[in-house]
Parts: C-alpha cells; sequence; structure tokens
C-alpha cells in the first residue's frame, strides 16, 4: 500500500527524541520533508544531519513551542522553508505529574495551548493547499482512569473534543483532524524506562494489564501517526486511533 | 543516542569553620589487588578468631542515648554470645555490665529497652542495684562463702554524638582514642535534635561481614538498585580510607553517568525537591542542576524553619556521608536524619547474622514529637519488607553466602569502587594478627 507521502511537508512539534523522533524517520522514509525543533540547538542540528537522506530532507530550529510568537515565527519559517505544509503533528507535551496547580498550566500551556496555536498557525496554509490533515497526540490515560487525578490526563482529554470539531469545521476545506491514543509506550530513554526502575510495583501492574505482557514501542505508534496523516487515511476523519496493545479495557461501540 | 557527555560533580572544596572535614584521604598505597579468601565469611574457625581477638577488643554501639533518658532507663543488647546492659545512673552518667547473675549464670534481663529500679534475676531473686552492686541476696545466711564478687561485671562504657559505645574489653584504649579516625565528623550534624522513627532487626543468612560489604560499596547499586540511577551518583564518589573507620562521600540530587538523560524529573528527585520545599513542576532548569538548587534552597530557608544547619556544608544538606565505624556500624548522615546500620553476628553461626536499622530524624517543633517511640521491629528471613533499597540488599545477601559456600568460589575479587571492603580487611587482619 502506497502512503502517499511522497513529496509531502509535515511540521510535528519536538521530534528530535522519542516517539516524535520515531514519527520523524519513519515520515523521512516514506519520502515525507518533516520540520520539527526543539528547545535545544544541538539537537535539532544533531536531528537535521542524522535523519535526512536523499529521499527527504529534516528541516528544523530552536523554539521554545510554550511561547506564542517564537512558535507563531518557527511555523511562519518552516513553512517557508518546505514553500508550505500538509501534515501538522503537534507532539510537544509537558508530561504527567502532580507536584502542584503548575502541573495544570504546563499542561494547559504544552499540550492544549501548543496544539491550539500551531493549528491556527497552519490551517491557513492548508486551506491555501486546498487541503491538509492534522493529526493529535492524545492518550489512553485521557480514556480511562489511569495512575492518578492529574492535569496531563484531563487536559490531554480536551483535545480529543477539539479535533472532532476541527475535523467537522474544516472538512469542506480538505482538512482531515485525526487523533492516537497510545497507551504505555516504553524505550530507553523513555518515561517508561525511569518507571521501571523507580517505581517498580505500578510498572509490573501496567506490564500484568497488557495482553501481550508487554508495553508498546515508539514505532508502533510512530506507525500509527504517519497512516492517519497521510493520504491514505483520506477517509478519517475525527476518528480516535487507540494505539495500546489492548491495554484498555473499555468497548467502544 | 549520542552518549552523555560526563562532568564530574561539584563538591565542596572545604570543609565550613567546626564542620566536617572534607578533604580526600586516600586508601593506603599497599592494598594491593589480592583475593580475599572465602574462609572469613564461611569457617567456623575464623569466626571463633575474630570473636576472641576482634568483637572483645573493640569499641561497640549499645544504642541510642535518648533511649536512657532517665535514672534506670537501660539497654539490654546483644553481641555474639554476650549480653549488656547499658543504664543511665542516678548521678547522670551511664555504666554498662554483663547481663549475668553472678549466681547460676542466668540472663538478669531481656533484650530490649526498659526501665528499671533494680535488676532482679528471675531464677532466685537476687538482686543489683543500677550501679551494678548487691541489693539483696535472698536468705544470704545459705552462703556462708559469701557474695562472689561485688555484684554485675563492669565493661567499659562511653557516650558519644547522642550515643552509648561499651567494650567487652576491661582494658580497651580510650574510645575518644579509638574514634579519633572521624573525630569531629559527626559533631556537625545534630543527633541530639534527632528522635527515633524507625527501630528494627532483621535476621539475614549470611555472614556479618557480607552485610558490611553491601553497605561499603556503590558499584552494586545499578545492578541491585536500579531506582537509586536516577536518583544518586554512584560512579563519582569520594573514598576516604582512615586508620580504622573509613567514608564515602555519595552525591544525591543527581542522576548516574549510567543515565543517558532522564526524559523528565525522575521520581525520586521530585520527591527530594518536595521534602526540602520546591516544587517540582515550576523547576524549569536542566536536571543536572536539581542537586544545587535544592542545597541553595535548603541553606535558605533552614535557619527561618529552625534547623541548625551551620556547621554542615552544602554538600551534606543533599549528599549521603557514609561512615563505616568498625568494626560493625554503617552511617548513613543526611542534614535531617541518620540511617543507622549495625551489623552483628550469630552467635555461633558464619552464615547468619542480624541485621540492626535505625532512623532518627530532625524535630524542629516539640509538637511535632511522635507520641510513642516506634516499638522494636524483629523481622526474619525478609518476611517483612525494610523499605525497597533494604529489602534488595537483603534479597542478595543469602545467596551470595550460599554462592560462598560453593566449591567453586574461592574469595572475593574487589574493583577499585570496593576499595573500602578491602581496607574494612585490612583492619580486620591488624587486629586478627594480635
Amino acid at each position: 500500500m502506497d502512503l502517499g507521502l511522497r513529496d509531502k511537508r509535515a511540521i510535528i512539534t519536538g521530534a528530535t527524541k522519542g516517539i516524535g523522533r520515531q514519527i520523524l524517520e519513519l515520515l523521512i522514509a516514506e519520502g515525507c520533508n518533516v520540520a520539527t525543533c526543539s528547545r535545544s540547538i544541538e539537537d535539532v542540528e544533531a536531528c537535521i544531519e542524522k535523519a535526512s537522506t536523499r529521499k527527504a530532507q529534516v528541516y528544523g530550529d530552536v523554539c521554545d513551542i510554550r511561547d506564542q510568537e517564537e512558535y507563531a515565527a518557527w511555523i511562519d519559517k518552516m513553512v517557508a522553508q518546505m514553500d508550505g505544509v500538509d501534515i501538522f503533528i503537534p507532539n510537544v507535551s509537558a508530561g504527567g505529574g502532580m507536584d502542584s496547580e503548575k502541573n495544570w498550566w504546563k499542561n494547559f500551556e504544552a499540550d492544549v495551548l501548543g496544539t491550539v496555536r500551531g493549528v491556527e498557525a497552519v490551517v491557513p496554509h492548508m486551506k491555501e493547499n486546498g487541503g491538509g490533515a492534522i493529526t493529535m497526540i492524545g492518550t489512553t490515560a485521557s480514556l480511562e482512569t489511569f495512575a492518578g487525578p492529574q492535569a496531563y490526563n484531563a487536559l490531554k482529554a480536551s483535545l480529543y473534543t477539539y479535533s472532532k470539531q476541527l475535523g467537522q469545521f474544516h472538512g469542506a476545506d480538505g482538512i482531515r483532524c485525526n487523533i492516537v491514543s497510545p497507551g504505555p509506550i516504553e524505550f530507553p530513554g523513555g518515561s517508561w524506562d525511569m518507571i521501571r526502575d523507580t517505581i517498580p510495583k505500578f510498572y509490573e501492574k501496567t506490564l500484568r494489564d497488557h495482553p501481550t505482557g508487554r508495553l508498546g514501542k515508539p514505532q508502533e505508534v510512530a506507525k500509527a501517526v504517519v497512516f492517519l496523516s497521510s493520504p491514505a487515511a483520506s477517509w478519517c476523519n475525527g476518528s480516535n486511533l487507540v494505539v495500546d496493545g489492548g491495554f484498555t479495557k473499555g468497548v467502544h461501540f | 543516542m549520542a552518549k552523555r557527555e560526563y562532568k564530574p560533580v561539584a563538591r565542596v572544596s572545604e570543609a565550613v569553620p567546626g564542620g566536617t572535614p572534607v578533604e580526600h584521604t586516600p586508601p593506603p598505597d599497599d592494598l594491593g589487588y589480592g583475593l580475599i579468601p572465602k574462609s572469613r565469611y564461611t569457617s567456623e574457625d575464623y569466626m571463633r578468631l575474630e570473636w576472641e581477638r576482634m568483637w572483645t577488643k573493640v569499641w561497640l554501639l549499645a544504642g541510642f542515648a535518648q533511649d536512657l533518658a532517665e535514672p534506670g532507663d537501660y539497654i539490654c543488647t546483644e553481641i555474639g554470645r554476650e549480653s549488656v546492659i547499658v543504664v543511665r545512673q542516678d548521678d547522670g552518667g551511664v555504666k554498662a555490665f554483663f547481663n549475668v547473675c553472678m549466681h547460676r549464670g542466668n540472663r538478669v534481663v531481656a533484650e530490649g529497652i526498659d526501665t528499671a529500679e533494680t535488676f532482679k534475676c528471675s531464677y532466685h531473686g537476687w538482686e543489683y542495684g543500677r550501679d551494678g552492686r548487691f541489693v539483696n541476696l535472698p536468705n544470704g545466711e545459705l552462703f556462708p562463702q559469701g557474695k562472689p564478687c561485688r555484684g554485675l561485671v563492669e565493661l567499659p562504657c562511653a557516650e558519644w554524638n547522642s550515643l552509648v559505645f561499651f567494650s567487652l574489653d576491661r582494658d580497651v584504649m580510650p574510645f575518644e582514642d579509638y574514634i579519633a579516625d572521624v573525630a569531629g565528623h559527626f559533631e556537625p550534624y545534630r543527633f541530639d535534635r534527632m528522635v527515633i522513627t524507625r527501630d528494627a532487626t532483621a535476621e539475614w543468612a549470611c555472614n556479618w561481614k557480607a552485610s558490611v560489604d553491601a553497605f561499603n560499596e556503590t558499584y552494586h547499586v545499578a545492578a541491585t538498585h536500579p531506582q537509586l540511577l536516577w536518583y544518586l551518583n554512584e560512579m563519582d564518589v569520594q573514598i576516604d580510607c582512615y586508620e580504622r573507620h573509613s567514608r564515602y562521600l555519595v552525591p544525591f540530587g543527581v542522576t548516574s553517568p549510567r543515565i543517558q538523560r532522564a526524559p523528565e524529573i525522575p521520581p525520586p528527585l521530585k520527591f527530594m525537591m518536595a521534602e526540602a520545599g520546591l516544587d517540582p513542576a515550576s523547576y524549569e532548569g536542566p536536571v543536572d542542576g536539581i542537586r544545587d538548587t535544592v542545597q541553595k534552597h535548603i541553606r535558605a530557608t533552614a535557619e527561618a524553619e529552625g534547623r541548625d544547619y551551620s556547621a554542615l556544608n552544602d554538600d551534606q544538606l543533599t549528599d549521603d556521608y557514609n561512615y563505616l565505624v568498625f568494626p560493625n556500624l554503617t552511617f548513613n548522615t543526611h542534614a535531617d536524619h541518620l540511617m543507622l546500620f549495625r551489623h552483628r553476628p550469630h552467635p555461633t553461626d558464619p552464615n547468619r547474622m542480624y541485621f540492626d536499622a535505625w532512623t532518627i530524624e530532625y524535630i524542629v517543633d516539640e509538637e511535632e514529637l511522635p507520641t510513642r517511640r516506634p516499638r522494636h521491629k524483629v523481622i526474619k528471613d525478609g518476611d517483612r519488607s525494610m523499605g525497597m533499597v533494604i529489602d534488595q540488599d537483603g534479597g542478595n545477601l543469602p545467596k551470595v553466602q550460599a554462592g560462598m559456600n560453593s566449591a567453586a568460589y574461592e574469595g572475593l575479587w574487589l574493583g577499585d569502587l570496593e576499595v573500602r571492603i578491602r581496607h574494612f580487611h585490612k583492619v580486620m587482619d591488624d587486629y586478627l594478627a594480635d
């Protein structure tokens, strides 16, 4: 199956490492040019150098997406460098935590506003193109109770409603909007790597809740994100693709 | 992924006035790299030699002075085949006695902490005062030969930094000389303002030295305590070996060089920040900067909170200053608490031992004082948890002891991060050579 990504242009925030990096590399492998950002210029430069291929180019610059002006300027610059944008994947998250009220502000800033502001910046370009695809990153922690009452779970939840509405609102412009719900994903240097060492009981319980007895891999999420973002998913709009190996137990009728 | 560029942990370069010395005292050059024979851990002959030439010649911990607050308060503690009573005197001093009735040899009191007007033997009722002297010998006329002696047999006893020590050797060197290596190291910590919050003893199926060893090197952290790699640097430790005692200084509030990059602030570091009064969610700096931030924050707030950290250096506000006071005390000293471990031999079996763990914590406000001292918990072969880290160590030790007893095993093959174990055996050799 051809995903139809060759020579497309994708913007994904914060994809120099982790799951985002896997999405970026998969898009590149499909011949799609990708622009990304990080708060560290060294990480951006290393990503451009390592992940670019003869088929597709990585673009990037340093950007703290929590800064509204900096974020808008970065998107403008990336759109200009790639001469347009077909795909937008807001990937940056402030992560979990029950430390203080500050967690709510941080998740609102990074997860919610980081998505909303990015969408508003790319939509005019997509309209100009005659269409595009937005794929948000949700979490199974919004779909079922998980870990504890925290901002990450509750504020990520707002993205489900927002993405559904976006798909309706911009459908006529040829812009599709979907969301992926990854379950716990483990990889060296990732959060679950740290949880395995530091909160082993919670890790083992989570592992037992997976029918396959393992956590997900970044590549497994990346494949779902790349599919939904590609022209191959042309009839997917407003969908929520759960990628959790059967971790969540609720039935979606 | 790129290998993390390793920056050595920043350490204070000099002690604060009146503070714990910080200079590096490397181990003696002649420790070498030889094998430490396993018989030291497994043989009854060695155990006997150890008892005759070491245990009966050194200073040993009885317990905490706070358990001897009033005249008559006593601690009865066991070491090997002996049992010792340490009791507060009417004049405020302390005395130590063998816990043996001079009549027929019965133990006069049971192991534990209690208070007594007199010590009365349960067998025939011979009764001794707090000062050890006879106060009553029922039907004295039955002993025309007189009394066997003046009373309970007294032992040397010393109070030091809110701890009480005794020696089984009546000719032992003065305690001040015995502890001279580390004189001034502990005084800056306010043990006098800390109260006991944990008191537990575990019986483990290993030699007592295997237990000492488990807390005398950080090489095992990565395999045994992977959670600690997200909390401390087990590779960049300052190891100091003195004449008899030793220590290492372990930076806390950092991640191990084995961790390439923490994806977010690790849970144990979040806990450390919250304990210090910092909100991890509001911290915008790098994970590498947390130790310094916590140190500065504690320094800035301690006085207002009523904590006297004036004689502690900044590293002591986060790090573990871990001491071995020979032969069997492991001190994990921190500004706000002390975790003290005592490793005791089994009376007869080199393959068993007793591990005592106490925690004392800094109390700022008298009203916060726990209403009751925690009860002494006894745990046999891990049937109850002593906390994740000790459970992990205690889980290793019976397997270590079993393996040491194998025909395949000859002895300890020690590396540079384990040099304190080598130093410990050298001190042991000096005692056993006598």
